[in-house]
């Protein structure tokens, strides 16, 4: 998701490859790994691609027993209710976040519309996908979730009459699960990296939903239910170390509060899997097998479109039924008679340092190289230099903490499920047993992530991008 | 998103004897995962025979728990020199 040839998923790739090596020798590593985005040529494999696979899926299971040997009931609850009260910003200081929020918005749009049009030299480009989507988004998981004020959607929202219509109960979260698939669909399936103009266009649509339906069913039912980013980044918030209590700001430690978060419904746990799952998607449609197998389709005459839509929603569904699976297997093996439903809705937050993980890892790098091109763009965006400066490389660390930030969320990810299951059962054998099938989905999630990035990066056939 | 529900959300098969605790009214499948809870749980007003039963499955919990740890470290062993020689002879 940055500009022009720059997919981050091959820097993953390499990343990953790091991953391998740095089991056996971690000296190796960090050399392999070059900063340079555009052009990656890919290192082989220094093993084979099945022990690369098992390796991955082992230090989850490896890491599921050893947090299997922590049994102390008052060791496991202290680390996650340490918290500490923090001071609670002034108006004043929410009032210009606020200004500040809805500023970039109108600007951003703006010099999409009237700025120039290759995706490296646009301000429009580079907010969206370098600030925003890249460093933003790390930090409601990193720091905490100021998007309710700093988000432009919300304050335009609660400044317009509402009709107050009653929000549809049965429909629940389903809405916001749609619109993440929609979203991450049209991402993928255009140029939205690479054209400023239509990037401004989806922005425009975007606010334009976002208020004509916040001002039918009100603005807080459609940010709690409905928009997508807002219920992003509230989940990705609960592993962040501050959070609000009781309207107090509280520090607290990373992943502190998701052993006692409980999703509200089916609808919730769809979201945090899904959110999982598009990530997958973005890299699996740019892998060899895909490419060949949409090809074979095409050559029967399924159009390609379907063949992409039909692996999109197949997929989502294929994962959420994995997990209902997992919670199903969990509720066996601990014998207890917890429904399947509630434990589904009170592991699935062990998934979110996953996904965050996985993103920090997909965006630092590119974050990084062109925060020099944000800043000589920001200066001028109507007539940007001609060819914006980039870091010509990073030094090798940063190879090491992406590797660091996916080996972090899969242990706290562990870490979670464990806590998890100490909450909710009184035998401690039981709870060992109810994270079978949630750990279980976690090797295989690993392994597939792996497999993705271990493949060779073909572009997506049939669609422009 | 909420906070933990105390009485959780259960569902026991209409056929099964579940083991109901008479404070809070969670099922649970067997008697000594009920005496663990109640020792847990509630541990103020214990009577002394609830006090027993709490003991008695905490020792058999710890037994339990040894016998797993025992597993899980073999499994350990087996996976690092699984890993190790596999690594040796592939590479």
């Amino acid at each position: 998701m940055v500009p022009v040839s720059t997919r981050p998923r091959r820097r993953v790739g390499r990343l990953a490859l790091t991953l391998v090596l740095t089991l056996p020798a971690w000296a190796g590593v960090a050399a392999a790994h070059s900063g340079g985005l555009g052009g990656a040529t890919r290192e082989p494999l220094a093993v084979p691609t099945w022990l690369f696979l098992f390796t991955g899926g082992g230090v989850v299971g490896v890491s599921f027993l050893l947090a299997s040997f922590v049994t102390d009931r008052r060791l496991v609850d202290a680390v996650h209710d340490w918290g500490r009260p923090l001071p609670t910003p002034a108006r004043a200081l929410r009032a210009v976040a606020r200004a500040v929020g809805v500023g970039v918005l109108a600007v951003v749009v703006a010099v999409g519309y009237l700025g120039p049009e290759t995706g490296v030299r646009s301000l429009t480009v580079l907010v969206v996908w370098v600030a925003w989507w890249g460093g933003y988004v790390a930090s409601t998981y990193l720091v905490g979730n100021t998007w309710p004020t700093l988000g432009p959607f919300r304050t335009l929202a609660e400044r317009l009459p509402s009709l107050d219509r009653t929000y549809p109960d049965r429909l629940g979260a389903w809405p916001s699960v749609a619109g993440l698939l929609l979203l991450v669909w049209v991402e993928v399936m255009t140029p939205l990296a690479d054209d400023p103009r239509l990037l401004a266009t989806v922005l425009v649509a975007y606010t334009a939903v976002t208020l004509v339906g916040s001002a039918v069913v009100g603005a807080d039912d459609w940010f709690e239910e409905v928009d997508p980013l807002a219920r992003v980044f509230r989940f990705y918030s609960r592993l962040a170390p501050v959070g609000v209590v009781d309207g107090r700001l509280r520090l607290r430690l990373p992943g502190g509060a998701l052993p006692d978060t409980v999703l509200d419904g089916r609808d919730d746990v769809a979201f945090v899997v899904t959110l999982l799952f598009v990530t997958t998607y973005d890299g699996f449609v740019a892998t060899g097998p895909w490419a060949s197998g949409v090809r074979a389709v095409e050559g029967v005459g399924v159009p390609p479109v379907g063949a992409y839509l039909g692996a999109y929603l197949g997929g989502a569904a294929l994962f959420y039924l994995a997990y209902r699976a997992a919670s199903r297997m969990g509720r066996r093996r601990a014998a207890t008679y917890l429904s399947t439903d509630y434990l589904a809705r009170r592991f699935a937050p062990a998934l979110l340092p996953i996904a965050a993980g996985y993103h920090l890892a997909h965006n630092l790098g590119s974050v990084l190289v062109l925060a020099p091109t944000l800043a000589a763009v920001g200066a001028a965006p109507l007539s940007p230099p001609a060819s914006p400066p980039q870091l010509a490389g990073l030094p090798s660390w940063v190879g090491g903490l992406e590797l660091a930030a996916v080996l972090l969320g899969h242990l706290l990810a562990v870490w979670v499920a464990h806590a998890t299951a100490y909450d909710l059962f009184p035998s401690r054998l039981q709870a060992v047993r109810s994270q079978y099938g949630v750990t279980a989905v976690m090797i295989g999630y690993t392994m597939l992530s792996l497999w993705i990035v271990a493949e060779p990066y073909v572009a997506p056939p049939f669609i422009a991008s | 998103m909420t906070a933990p529900d105390p009485t959780h959300d259960t569902h026991v098969p209409p056929d099964a004897t579940a083991h109901v605790c008479d404070r809070c009214g969670r099922p649970f499948v067997h008697e000594s995962q009920l005496a663990l809870h109640r020792g847990l749980d509630h541990a103020n007003g214990l009577s002394p025979d609830e006090r027993a039963a709490f003991e008695t499955a905490h020792e058999e919990e710890v037994a339990d728990l040894r016998r797993f740890r025992l597993l899980a470290l073999a499994t350990l062993v087996f996976l690092y020199f699984g890993f190790l020689m596999t690594y040796a002879v592939v590479t």
